[in-house]
């Protein structure tokens, strides 16, 4: 039975800053953006929050499904490092939302930017072993950035938003290899968020662990698979995204252990890795979501109509990676593309530094659980009719009680 | 220390090998993140060791890196 990815869709919100703006505007050396491969960053609005992200990523798809294959999602999972409740899931206001079946399990997952792929692949496993012929799990990876002028060179690599994947026995857009894998975990504070208002980071550390744990997950996956080599199993490569740079390292980190002469690595990274980089570097970082962001990216950019086996790489900070892969073909390529997912992101709202300095003032606190609180759309209606390119989106209104509320704007 | 300056010029080709000192960080040598990572991760290659992440908290300068690098050579 094939299993995987029968829909992808991605939500990045509806402004982003230009990278060269904001480096000018924090008086960063605009040279650095060489190294990041960024051109600019999604940013979230006030009534813009996981919740919303997610369902703004979903509707498109469920609207495409008829009314047995909605009622055959037996499964939501949120994967964020943005809770909203040390207890209710963002999964729960999702499901109400996307208006999903009662007989559905509903659940949050968090491993910082690895948590999706743990839930896709879970998924899978659970599809894949028959228990429930027919049945669709629905994986959303949703976060919002808490980023500002002390993250440093970070601030214009972390974006906003959600990706969310439609996983069935029908994958039109990833067949996943079901048993080729390899996982490396092991627990180190490289980066984290210890409060619902920032983020800390230990940039080299995060950056060693990121390349530490390609190497060994890579590794537990050419022990599974026989005759795996990094340099010639995969037509592409699609990895999770920090700011394209690491990406850059760490494909000539695996070159270089492949044994690769050093004049080839530059022409590889642009034939096989380059594709998967272009929509990340209109976005930022979509923490779980990132290495699907990439997918979308690759399917967007690449040639795959002769079909192609693309490796995925999974990293979440804490830590937990993953290497594993799956095939793509025209049909990927048609599946991915009629989201329209280049022209929405090029539609986004473009900020000023001095919009933008004020919008991270007016969300600081979306995060922060309020007993009672109003949001308003206010000045940033503008910013949203912009934006939403004539459908409808989900905005969140405030908070009653505790009790989060949304309306479809 | 010969194998860790060797691999700081490479990834900083435009330095003065003579800036490669004990006292001196890699960051103020103009090394960025990714350039950094380069360094560690290619002078870990070249030496053949493994050293595990936690053990890079006390490193401040060139010089604590190599002790680190060379108390895992066999």
């Amino acid at each position: 039975m094939d299993v995987g990815i029968e829909s992808l869709n991605v939500y990045a919100g509806l402004a982003r800053i230009g990278v060269r703006e904001l480096l000018a505007g924090r008086g960063l050396d605009p040279d650095r953006q060489a190294n990041l491969l960024m051109t600019s960053r999604s940013v979230g609005l006030p009534f813009e929050d996981p919740v919303t992200n997610a369902v703004n990523a979903a509707a498109p798809i469920l609207a495409g499904l008829d009314p047995t294959d909605r009622a055959a999602i037996e499964l939501l999972v949120t994967s964020t490092e943005s809770g909203v409740d040390l207890s209710k899931s963002v999964a729960s206001y999702v499901h109400d939302h996307l208006g999903l079946g009662r007989a559905c399990r509903v659940l949050e997952v968090k491993q910082a930017c690895y948590a999706a792929t743990g839930a896709v692949q879970l998924a899978a496993g659970y599809l894949a072993s028959g228990v429930s012929p027919g049945a669709k799990a629905l994986v959303i990876a949703t976060d919002v950035a808490l980023v500002d002028a002390r993250a440093g060179f970070a601030e214009p690599a972390t974006g906003h938003g959600a990706v969310a994947l439609l996983v069935s026995d029908r994958p039109r857009v990833l067949t996943l290899d079901l048993g080729a894998f390899g996982c490396h975990s092991y627990e180190t504070l490289d980066s984290a968020r210890p409060s619902p208002r920032f983020d800390i980071a230990d940039v080299d550390r995060s950056l060693f662990t990121y390349l530490d744990c390609l190497t060994s997950s890579f590794a537990g996956y050419r022990d599974r698979v026989d005759g795996a080599d990094f340099v010639t199993t995969f037509d592409q490569l699609a990895m999770h995204t920090p700011f394209a740079g690491l990406v850059r390292a760490a494909h000539r980190k695996m070159l270089r252990e492949a044994g690769t002469s050093v004049d080839l690595v530059a022409a590889d990274f642009e034939r096989r890795v380059a594709p998967s980089l272009r929509l990340p570097a209109m976005v930022g970082n979509l923490c779980s979501g990132s290495v699907y962001l990439a997918l979308a990216s690759m399917l967007t950019h690449a040639d795959v109509s002769a079909g192609a086996r693309v490796g995925l790489y999974a990293y979440g900070s804490g830590c937990s990676a993953e290497f594993f892969s799956g095939l793509v073909d025209a049909g990927s390529a048609r599946a991915v593309q009629a989201m329209g997912i280049p022209a929405y992101l090029a539609g986004r709202y473009e900020l000023t530094f001095a919009e933008y300095t004020q919008l991270l003032a007016d969300t600081a606190d979306v995060l922060v659980p309020a007993e009672h609180r109003t949001v308003e759309l206010g000045g940033y209606r503008k910013i949203l009719e912009r934006g939403r390119a004539g459908r409808p989106l989900l905005a969140h209104t405030g908070a009653k009680d505790y009790h989060r509320r949304y309306e479809w704007v | 220390m010969a194998a860790l300056r060797r691999r700081v010029l490479e990834v900083l080709p435009d330095l003065d090998p003579a800036q490669v000192t004990d006292g001196s960080s890699l960051k103020e040598l103009g090394a960025n993140s990714v350039d950094r990572a380069d360094v560690v991760t290619m002078t870990m290659d070249d030496l053949g060791i493994s050293v595990p992440v936690r053990e890079f908290h006390d490193v401040r300068d060139i010089g604590s890196l190599a002790r680190l690098l060379r108390g895992h050579l066999g």
